[in-house]
């Protein structure tokens, strides 16, 4: 019993630091700039394919690959605030919804188009390897994915922390008007917070490739999982996504293996209303 | 004059000409192509299937042709007709309606899907055009007098894959896991309703949601269950994370995958080496006879892959077609649908099925018509089950 139990909780802290990567970058966008991402899942999904042509074209190993999708992902945020998310800041809630769930149809049909709605695998040396120590297994490539979706989100702590703009961002997550009047450009903030939001979609699209198959849908699967994440860990607070994110992934797996296989998600969503009971703000309140 | 002479050799040269030709001419005329509907999802989710029917449809008009098309009809050729139903119910039938309005046909062929084909099978009853299909659903089979299936049906799978479920161990204990929609709460209601009389213990069924992010909670149960047999009922992506997990895990456990998506070349390209060893069940295998494996080498001589399941049917079910037309001496549809009723064959690409025989039953079913149980092995698959019909032996991981 013991044993069942300790594997579930390791199976599912592993795939919640995925789902952590997806979330980090939402309440990011959201703590910073105020509005909903509702794209974040289709940016995984680029970077998912950007990982797999990279695989199969140049015989890239997907964790290698990194050091191309984030950047891309990054100039791809730069340029969504840009052109996009910029015109819409000033007016009310309305348009900034639509814009990002317009942006997440647009991109979703386009890769059914060009993409196909086929699967795509990649087979690295470690991806069906696991480490095995008592009765418990561990899978190499979830594990590579979780140790670094967790070096990435102490990078990025470290970052808000230490640095300038990172403090800059922190004040416009805060208070966005005494923010400016400290003389923080924001709009320089808020394309950085974009950037770096849509670097850690492609950062979990990479680490995923080597587990998980590739298809345009994909995004909407984490997606889900990441919002739930966002309002559980209190909306724009990094450390409580992050945290929510682990506690979600392990509450899906014990679900899974104690309540059922197609009711995980009630455990997790059971999980987020006692929580909103309690703590209305959520649990970094 | 003999400038009257050559215009007389002229004339009588081409009259000459003419009186010989005449016979071909007018057998030309006598033999009209003969129309065949082809009905497949070329584009939509089911369109990687639906393209590859059309090609081994194309190719199954051309060997009959080139083998002299209908001999009875003067040697009238075949001409396939093809519609994409884009696997959608609805598009199905207003395409059929279509199809079989807009041009004079002889008899329709279709679709892959079972929900697809339950459709157009309805419409070609109404119109009086026999339909002939791979389609496994056994609602097929009820009420219908033009509809003819030639191959195994839904309740055979079920049964063959318990049976299978005995070569792997004297007492297999299974685990059966699937998506909890339609397709997967029948098939696996079916395998636990017939799971006693097969003498078969079923020691897990659960039912899952369809797209998980990750099958290591599910099999964590599997484990647990102490099963060493498992049948998945899942969509291609589950099925990839299941078995990628099951390696992980280190689980000795046999894993039967059933068919569809799981017997199709992509399957393994997707799955690779992990694919190697497990079970599954089809209508049709490109080593269930002779003339199977000539067609096998053609096929992949122009594709590149081998020839699966629903596609090396299409192209018997072309020739029984043909065999139909043969035997009523006639394209009209409701005299090819009585021969077709009256089909008995055991020899030729018309009886190219396992157990190579083919006569219909009232209901339109083959009376010999049988799944074969299928295992990958070494990147080809390859049928193990039953006896009979065993190319290989069954390998054991």
């Amino acid at each position: 019993m013991l044993e069942t139990v300790t594997q579930a909780v390791i199976n599912g802290l592993l795939i919640g630091g995925i789902y952590a990567l997806v979330s980090i970058g939402v309440t990011l966008i959201f703590g910073v700039v105020k509005i909903v991402n509702f794209a974040q899942g289709e940016f995984v999904m680029i970077g998912m394919y950007i990982t797999f042509f990279l695989a199969t074209q140049l015989g890239m190993d997907p964790i290698v690959s990194l050091v191309v999708s984030m950047p891309v992902l990054f100039v791809i945020g730069l340029g969504v605030q840009h052109f996009l998310i910029r015109r819409v800041l000033g007016l009310n809630d309305l348009p900034q919804i639509f814009l990002t769930f317009a942006l997440s149809l647009l991109i979703l049909n386009v890769a059914l188009m060009v993409l196909t709605p086929n699967y795509r695998t990649l087979h690295t040396s470690y991806s069906d390897a696991a480490l095995h120590f008592g009765g418990f297994y561990v899978p190499v490539a979830k594990l590579i994915a979780f140790g670094v979706a967790m070096l990435l989100s102490a990078i990025l702590w470290v970052f808000l922390h230490t640095t300038d703009l990172g403090r800059a961002m922190r004040a416009a997550s805060q208070n966005r008007d005494v923010a400016q009047l400290m003389g923080i450009n924001p709009h320089r903030v808020f394309a950085v917070a974009l950037g770096i939001a849509l670097a850690l979609a492609g950062a979990a699209g990479s680490l995923l490739m080597p587990f998980y198959p590739a298809y345009p849908m994909v995004g909407q699967v984490f997606v889900l999982m990441a919002f739930v994440a966002v309002v559980l860990g209190t909306l724009g607070n990094v450390m409580g996504a992050l945290v929510a994110s682990l506690l979600m992934g392990i509450a899906e797996s014990l679900g899974i293996q104690f309540i059922g296989a197609d009711s995980g998600l009630i455990v997790v969503f059971l999980l987020l209303l006692i929580t909103l009971a309690v703590k209305p703000s959520g649990l970094a309140a | 004059m003999r400038q009257q002479r050559r215009k007389f050799l002229k004339h009588a040269g081409q009259a000459a000409a003419a009186a010989l030709a005449a016979p071909y001419v007018m057998r030309g005329y006598a033999a009209d192509t003969i129309n065949i509907g082809g009905l497949y999802p070329s584009t939509g989710s089911m369109a990687q299937i639906g393209q590859a029917c059309v090609v081994a449809a194309k190719m199954a008009v051309e060997m009959v042709n080139n083998a002299g098309g209908v001999k009875a009809l003067g040697g009238a050729k075949l001409n396939l007709i093809l519609s994409d139903v884009q696997s959608d119910t609805t598009v199905t039938r207003t395409e059929t309606d279509r199809l079989i309005s807009g041009n004079k046909l002889t008899a329709v062929h279709g679709c892959y899907a079972s929900a697809l084909t339950l459709i157009a099978s309805e419409v070609c009853e109404r119109a009086k055009v026999p339909i002939i299909t791979g389609s496994s659903s056994d609602q097929l089979n009820k009420g219908r007098h033009f509809t003819f299936t030639p191959f195994a049906r839904a309740s055979q799978f079920a049964k063959a894959q318990l049976q299978m479920s005995k070569l792997v161990g004297d007492k297999p204990k299974v685990a059966v896991v699937f998506e909890n929609t339609a397709f997967g709460t029948s098939t696996s209601n079916g395998l636990k309703e017939l799971a006693p009389g097969e003498g078969v213990e079923i020691v897990m069924f659960e039912p899952y949601s369809a797209g998980f992010t990750d099958a290591g909670p599910l099999i964590n149960k599997v484990k647990a269950s102490g099963a060493n047999m498992l049948f998945s009922v899942s969509y291609l992506n589950d099925l990839i994370l299941i078995v990628r997990t099951v390696k992980q895990v280190g689980l000795n456990i046999a894993i039967n995958g059933g068919s569809g998506g799981f017997v199709i070349p992509d399957f393994y390209k997707n799955v690779g080496k992990a694919a190697e060893g497990l079970l599954g069940v089809a209508h049709w295998n490109h080593d269930v006879s002779d003339l199977a494996q000539k067609l096998n080498d053609e096929y992949k001589k122009r594709t590149g892959e081998f020839i699966f399941e629903y596609a090396g049917g299409l192209v018997a079910q072309t020739f029984m077609l043909k065999e139909a037309m043969e035997r009523a001496k006639s394209a009209d549809p409701v005299k090819v649908r009585d021969a077709l009723a009256a089909l008995d064959v055991s020899s030729g690409y018309a009886a190219m099925a396992p157990g190579g025989k083919v006569k219909f039953g009232p209901d339109g079913k083959n009376v010999y018509g049988h799944p074969v149980g299928v295992q990958w092995q070494n990147g080809d698959l390859v049928s193990v089950f039953p006896k009979e019909d065993a190319r290989k032996p069954l390998m054991k991981s």
